[in-house]
């Protein structure tokens, strides 16, 4: 079982990543001018930024919800990686975009963490790792 | 030349290995170069990517994932899933252990009330090891039979002798190791019988309590709900759970035959505040209780710690175990003659028998299994003159008739089981009782789970496993010509010459 102390920085590091990327939505949403820019950067106007918008409603929902935080993570973390590498590759790091870009590391961070914290509870890796240590501790 | 299509895996384990960087590279360009949308491949090809390496180079503790990465997962997945496959799919009836398909249907449609004649012929193998009855040339018709009565401390002369009714207990299982649902309707359906439960080392049986059926209390090694703080027994705490009507007899747990000479155990996934209350034990531990009671050092304190136990409860009072060598058992006999002492009953638990935890090398290795035993008890007991002055109970995979009459020929006056009544309850035998997440809500206090068991249809089923089972039992007993079962005797057997009781025949 994960140790309370970690649930703890676990739901710290959920409760970030949700208000940073709640908070943007609701300009993907309401089609924000600065969003609109960004996304006709990279071509993917408007679909784009509402399906992007829709998968980070999603993250920010399973994030909070206890049987689904894993997946919330994983899905916050993939959406973050790709804002990243449009910082990377089209966006740039200038100005506000810095800004942004490094949003999007934090969130990203946040998932990561909670990841880590929860890898117990993923599916695949749930197989390997359920079995109980004795009480004689597991030998590393 | 071979047609046969083969798949290398090792060749295959290192075209995905690299197939996977290389795709997350290709997508990463494409969403670089031609649309953004790439990047949706990019980056679960990049979490492979990661995950892989990992596999590969970071984790340490899986051979087969550090040199094969990713489809490795695939053995471990298939692995997982191989236990219900087999169930499901691939085991014949007459396969499966510690209770194969045919065994458990019987049970299935006795809980159901449903017809469990079958046609066309035995699937059992009748050459070496099963033992048959030998039913009479003349048989008896239903009204000779006698109705099952046995008196429990009549030999003492008690005021408070209990008589059993249904020859059909359900053996100790304590809240813990089953959830309160379990236990109410197993508690509710026996209460439609007039039959008896055993309250298992659970401490105070609370959710037994609620349903008014008639209880044995188990005092375990911890003594859970009777025990001193130093874990020697608390004798006004024990008076006071023995004075109340529904506890009508005490049974003292010396071993059990799944963990013979351990004490019982319950993980700490299935260890709820309540039960920590109710058996005063801390949370977030695994509570293993003593091998054995510090009040039992050998033959004579033995003998002396039930009989205190009788001075206390004022209530019949019996032991239960496991034989690990009948010459022992033969010495307790004699230690009891010697002071002219006698528990009410002994339960003899076979080492085949059920538990919610215990270690793999106990239930599989430890205790001998239960014919030979109940069999090597009742001659010693015999023997010794003692048999008079106690009842037999047997216990070790008696769920069904066909082998519960094999106990009452060599001895038994009752026959307890409990995984017959869990099966009759809607177990599936999917072998998960010390994680917490049985499957059918019996052997977890996880409400989700719990939520699969309604008390009063599983009530009924009990209570029609146990009809179903009286009626099979006394069909058999007319087929010998017996009027009740204790006119039923080793004679009644026939017994194959690899049969564990083949040493105990005579062969003519
Ligand atoms: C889930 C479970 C819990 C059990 N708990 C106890 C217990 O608390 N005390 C005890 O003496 N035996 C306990 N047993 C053993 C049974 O009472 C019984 O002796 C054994 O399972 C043999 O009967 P069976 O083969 O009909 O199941 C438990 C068995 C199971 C399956």
């Amino acid at each position: 079982m994960t140790s309370p102390k970690f649930k703890l920085v676990s739901w710290v590091a959920q409760i970030i990543a949700v208000l940073i990327m709640g908070q943007t939505l609701f300009f993907k949403f309401t089609a924000a001018p600065e969003s609109v820019q960004l996304f006709t950067e990279l071509n993917m106007e408007p679909h784009g930024r509402l399906i992007i918008g829709a998968l980070e409603l999603i993250a920010c929902i399973l994030l909070i919800i206890p049987s689904s935080i894993v997946y919330g993570a994983l899905l916050g973390s993939s959406l973050m990686a790709g804002a990243i590498i449009g910082h990377v590759t089209e966006l740039g790091w200038q100005g506000d975009r810095l800004e942004l870009g490094i949003y999007a590391i934090v969130v990203l961070t946040c998932c990561i963490s909670t990841i880590m914290i929860r890898r117990r509870e993923l599916p695949l890796l749930k197989v390997i790792h359920s079995d109980k240590p004795t009480k004689r501790g597991r030998r590393k | 030349m071979s047609t046969k299509l083969s798949i290398n895996l090792h060749k295959l384990a290192r075209f995905t290995n690299t197939a996977i960087p290389v795709l997350a590279l290709l997508f990463f360009v494409g969403g670089w170069q031609i649309s953004f949308y790439f990047h949706f491949l990019t980056v679960p090809f990049l979490g492979l990517t990661f995950l892989n390496t990992y596999y590969l180079l970071g984790q340490r503790n899986h051979s087969l994932l550090r040199n094969f990465g990713i489809l490795g997962q695939g053995r471990y997945l298939l692995e997982s899933l191989g236990p219900e496959l087999r169930q499901y799919l691939y085991s014949g009836d007459t396969e499966e252990r510690p209770f194969n398909r045919t065994e458990r249907r019987e049970v299935y449609r006795k809980a159901n009330n449903i017809d469990s004649a079958a046609s066309f012929g035995s699937q059992n193998d009748f050459d070496a090891t099963e033992i048959k009855l030998r039913h009479s040339l003349f048989p008896i018709s239903k009204e000779h039979v006698l109705p099952y009565q046995m008196a429990f401390g009549e030999e003492r002369g008690i005021q408070n002798a209990y008589t059993l009714t249904v020859p059909f207990i359900i053996s100790g299982m304590s809240y813990g190791a089953l959830g309160q649902r379990a236990i109410r309707s197993l508690a509710r359906g026996i209460a439609q019988t007039g039959g008896l439960m055993n309250t298992g080392e659970g401490g105070y049986p609370k959710y037994h309590l609620m349903e008014k059926c008639d209880l044995a209390f188990q005092i375990g090694t911890a003594k859970f709900g009777v025990r001193n703080e130093d874990g020697t027994l608390n004798e006004p705490l024990l008076a006071d759970l023995a004075a109340k009507e529904q506890v009508k007899m005490i049974e003292l747990k010396l071993s059990q035959g799944a963990k013979p000479g351990k004490g019982g155990m319950l993980p700490k996934e299935k260890i709820t505040a309540e039960i920590a209350e109710l058996r005063g034990v801390p949370m977030g531990r695994d509570v293993v209780s003593p091998t054995h009671h510090s009040e039992c050092e050998d033959y004579p304190s033995a003998v002396a710690f039930i009989r205190r136990i009788q001075d206390v409860s004022q209530l019949p009072v019996g032991i239960k175990l496991c034989i690990g060598d009948p010459r022992q058992f033969a010495e307790l006999v004699s230690e009891m003659k010697r002071q002219d002492s006698f528990p009410d009953w002994i339960t003899i638990d076979g080492a085949e028998g059920g538990t919610g935890a215990a270690p793999k090398a106990f239930i599989d290795r430890v205790g001998m299994p239960l014919f030979p035993a109940l069999k090597s008890a009742q001659d010693i007991l015999l023997a010794s003159g003692a048999r008079q002055r106690l009842k037999l109970v047997a216990s070790g995979k008696l769920i069904n008739p066909g082998s519960q009459i094999i106990a009452f020929c060599l001895g038994a006056d009752a026959i307890a089981t409990a995984r017959g009544f869990m099966l009759s309850i809607g177990c599936i035998q999917a072998m998960q009782c010390g994680s917490n997440t049985c499957p059918v809500g019996i052997t977890t206090h996880h409400p989700r789970l719990e939520r699969g068991i309604i008390i009063e249809d599983k009530a009924l089923r009990v209570a029609n496993y146990v009809h179903s089972l009286e009626h099979d039992l006394e069909e058999l007993l007319c087929s010998t010509g017996a009027r009740s079962v204790k006119d039923l005797s080793f004679d009644n057997l026939y017994v194959p010459n690899e049969s564990t009781l083949y040493p105990f025949a005579n062969h003519n």
